[in-house]
């Protein structure tokens, strides 16, 4: 195991580069990171249509919320590797496909966290800053968002580690991050395919564990502070 | 028919009884009277073994309770327990929570259990609540049933663990008042409450529970008209 | 572009029957994935409430190792990796008799087992002891107060998060593709490549797969609604 680290170890942690593009565990973060950041102002964007009282909002954003949630994203995922090349009108890469299914899906599943926090913030604070006289856009992005993001961070930090899962599928479709990495490395060895996959898993293991132990840690915390919040009188 | 005899019972370092004795007789009321935290639900809660104890001895009708040979389930049966909380299983009917015990325990047939139900439901005033859930009961409510569940099983004994204390003042009454219908009927019971009017009026003995030991016995005239120490006067004061 | 979109043409002889095929193996994977699932998921429950350190970790470790590695990946462990650790006999056997399908299905189900027992788990945890309190002073011994009593109640609290794991577990079927097992997405990238009616071959397999979904998004939140007890 020891000596296909030895020997791969930087076709794993950058792919071809700098011979080629960039590709294996930094790809896969990248695609993570961008792929997350990208989706927060679409999520946030579908979570106040969701909760919109106007149905023409309300509608499509339920829709496409419950059409992600049915869908395998591997589906998705051959969906735009289809339709986005004839859409934009050229040809498009299997990273640029991965980030753009990645970016849906995740928004969808962010959305539903985003609304459930709004929906869980005491109506109080809605009514305190329409009392101060504050439009609905200064009330949910100056008062009622920062609170609910706040609260999120734990699952957000969970969500980043379910992205970075996803980012594997890219194995599907020949984009260039870990798990493909790893899949050319088995091709060249073709003798150890446990070895290749046992350190793939390992890999992930090591990044997601991490992330996972940190939401955690954060969890507690924002129990602690709500608990420290909530023992003053209000 | 229930002695307890220098029972004592740690939690880690903290004593909470040191060294209870006396004793509930056959168709007795006792009340049992003390500041919160001084060992009351402790003490009851021995009685079926609820809590476990270091020192001394619990006996029901002459019997260890501890003992090796006591049946704890079949004790438990003879013995009633109603808990502040009410504690009703959620997932079944008032008449639900009631044959459970007469189906499973009794072997009793459905229908026969169910007649004996309705009789205990009528006997609380509830019969017309049989098939409601827990959660559609008022407080009060929920309490009868849980006596009327714990007197299902034909126990020799109630333990009522402050029966009241979790209840709006307009329902206290209502379970009083089967408390008390049932006292008459002769009974025997052990009633942990706040309620010094119901100890004076249905108590036969009242115990006063102060740092984990029992430090004033007597008839209510007794105990609650000419109190000698001084905390139980501080304590029938801030009661009344 | 005269492009016509016409889905019946996918829907004909062969392709038909591809598309029946994928769906009977996806629903097949689903529930033999889910029947194992459920089964190493409750025994890991029982074996972690045992009074034993050493067994909670133990079980803690198979929980975190499915939560934090990509099923995509485990299932590429499964179906590369481990026939190479079997004896060569074993090895050729399982290699010539379909061995895809039962490896995506082990995978699947064990990772689905590391979500169950958590969700068993909490849902145990989630009644009060009170509960166990009362039955007990009724004079039920342990096992009784647990079948009569606690069980009834954890299995009301349980089955709606069981609902979203056959959800989650309905959709990562797909992923056995990546190892050629027949199923619903591998059978519509075969209609596709011998048809070149790449939409309408999408178009029918989200259609299948979104009819599943919803139906057991229905039967979850009807669970949801039915099965809300309030307690106190
Ligand atoms: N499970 C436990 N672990 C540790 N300490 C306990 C436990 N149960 C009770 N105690 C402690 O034992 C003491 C007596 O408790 P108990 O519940 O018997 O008091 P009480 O007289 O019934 O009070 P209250 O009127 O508040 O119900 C208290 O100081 C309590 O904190
Ligand atoms: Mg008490």
């Amino acid at each position: 195991m020891l000596e296909i680290l030895e020997d791969n170890w930087l076709l794993f942690l950058i792919g071809q580069y700098p011979h080629g593009p960039v590709g294996g565990l930094a790809m896969t973060l990248f695609l993570a990171v961008a792929g997350l950041s990208l989706s927060f102002p679409v999520a946030i964007a579908l979570a106040l249509a969701r909760l919109s009282p106007r149905r023409w909002l309300r509608g499509p954003a339920t829709a496409v919320v419950y059409v992600v949630r049915g869908l395998p994203l591997i589906m998705f995922i051959f969906w735009t590797y289809f339709a986005l090349p004839l859409l934009t009108g050229h040809a498009v890469g299997g990273v640029e496909t991965l980030l753009f299914a990645l970016v849906i899906y995740e928004a969808s599943y962010l959305s539903e966290i985003i609304r459930a926090g709004i929906e869980g913030l005491p109506k109080g604070q809605a009514e305190a800053a329409k009392a101060l006289g504050l439009g609905y856009f200064p009330t949910t992005f100056k008062v009622i968002l920062p609170q609910v993001l706040h609260n999120m961070m734990p699952s957000l930090v969970s969500q980043f580690v379910s992205t970075i899962k996803e980012t594997s599928l890219g194995y599907v479709i020949s984009a260039n991050e870990v798990t493909f990495a790893a899949s050319q490395v088995n091709n060249q060895l073709m003798t150890q395919p446990f070895e290749v996959y046992g350190l793939l898993a390992l890999t992930y293991f090591t990044l997601c564990f991490t992330l996972t132990s940190a939401a955690r840690w954060l969890e507690r915390r924002l129990a602690a502070e709500r608990g420290g919040l909530g023992a003053q009188p209000a | 028919m229930i002695r307890f005899e220098a029972v004592e019972k740690w939690f880690g370092q903290h004593q909470v009884l040191a060294g209870v004795t006396g004793e509930v007789k056959r168709g007795e009321v006792v009340t049992l009277l003390g500041s919160s935290g001084s060992g009351k639900s402790t003490l009851i809660r021995t009685v079926t073994r609820l809590e476990g104890i270091q020192g001394g001895q619990v006996l029901f009708e002459g019997v260890d309770v501890a003992g090796r040979g006591v049946d704890i389930n079949r004790l438990r049966q003879r013995v009633g327990f109603v808990f502040q909380a009410f504690n009703l299983f959620p997932h079944l009917s008032a008449l639900g929570n009631i044959t459970l015990g007469l189906e499973r325990l009794r072997k009793m047939r459905k229908a026969a259990a169910r007649e004996r139900a309705m009789t205990e439901l009528d006997r609380v005033g509830l019969a017309d609540k049989a098939d409601a859930l827990p959660s559609r009961l008022s407080g009060g409510q929920r309490q009868r049933v849980a006596i009327a569940r714990a007197l299902a099983m034909d126990p020799d004994v109630m333990l009522f663990d402050e029966p009241t204390s979790a209840l709006d003042p307009e329902m206290v009454n209502e379970v009083l008042r089967v408390m008390r219908t049932l006292a008459q009927n002769g009974m025997t019971m052990v009633v942990v409450t706040h309620e010094i009017g119901f100890a004076r009026e249905v108590a036969d003995t009242v115990w006063f529970l102060d740092k984990g030991q029992i430090v004033e016995s007597g008839p209510p005239a007794e105990v609650l008209d000419d109190p000698r120490h001084d905390r139980l006067r501080s304590f029938l004061s801030r009661a009344r | 572009m005269g492009y016509v979109f016409d889905p019946a043409a996918v829907l004909t002889g062969q392709y038909l029957d591809w598309f029946i095929w994928g769906l009977a193996t996806t629903i097949a994977l689903t529930v033999a994935a889910w029947l194992l699932g459920m089964t190493i998921g409750i025994i890991l429950t029982l074996v972690r409430m045992l009074p034993f350190r050493s067994l909670e970790w133990l079980v803690a470790g198979y929980v975190e190792y499915h939560r934090n590695v990509p099923l995509l990946v485990q299932i590429l462990v499964w179906y590369f990796g481990v026939p190479q650790l079997l004896p060569r006999a074993i090895r050729m056997w399982v290699n010539s008799h379909h061995s895809e399908f039962l490896l995506a299905m082990v995978a699947l189900g064990l990772a689905s087992a590391a979500y169950i027992t958590e969700d068993l788990r909490s849902g145990i945890r989630s009644i009060p002891k009170t509960q166990y309190e009362a039955a007990r002073s009724i004079g039920f011994n342990y096992l009784q107060a647990m079948s009569y009593v606690i069980l009834p109640q954890a299995l009301r609290i349980v089955i709606p998060p069981l609902i979203n794991q056959t959800l989650l577990l309905f959709k990562n079927t797909s992923l056995a593709m990546a190892i050629g097992v027949g199923e619903l997405t591998y059978r519509t990238r075969e209609v596709d490549s011998y048809t070149f009616k790449t939409f309408e071959a999408f178009a029918v397999a989200t259609v299948l797969y979104l009819a599943i979904s919803f139906a057991i998004m229905a039967l979850g939140s009807f669970a949801d609604r039915r099965l809300k007890l309030e307690i106190r």
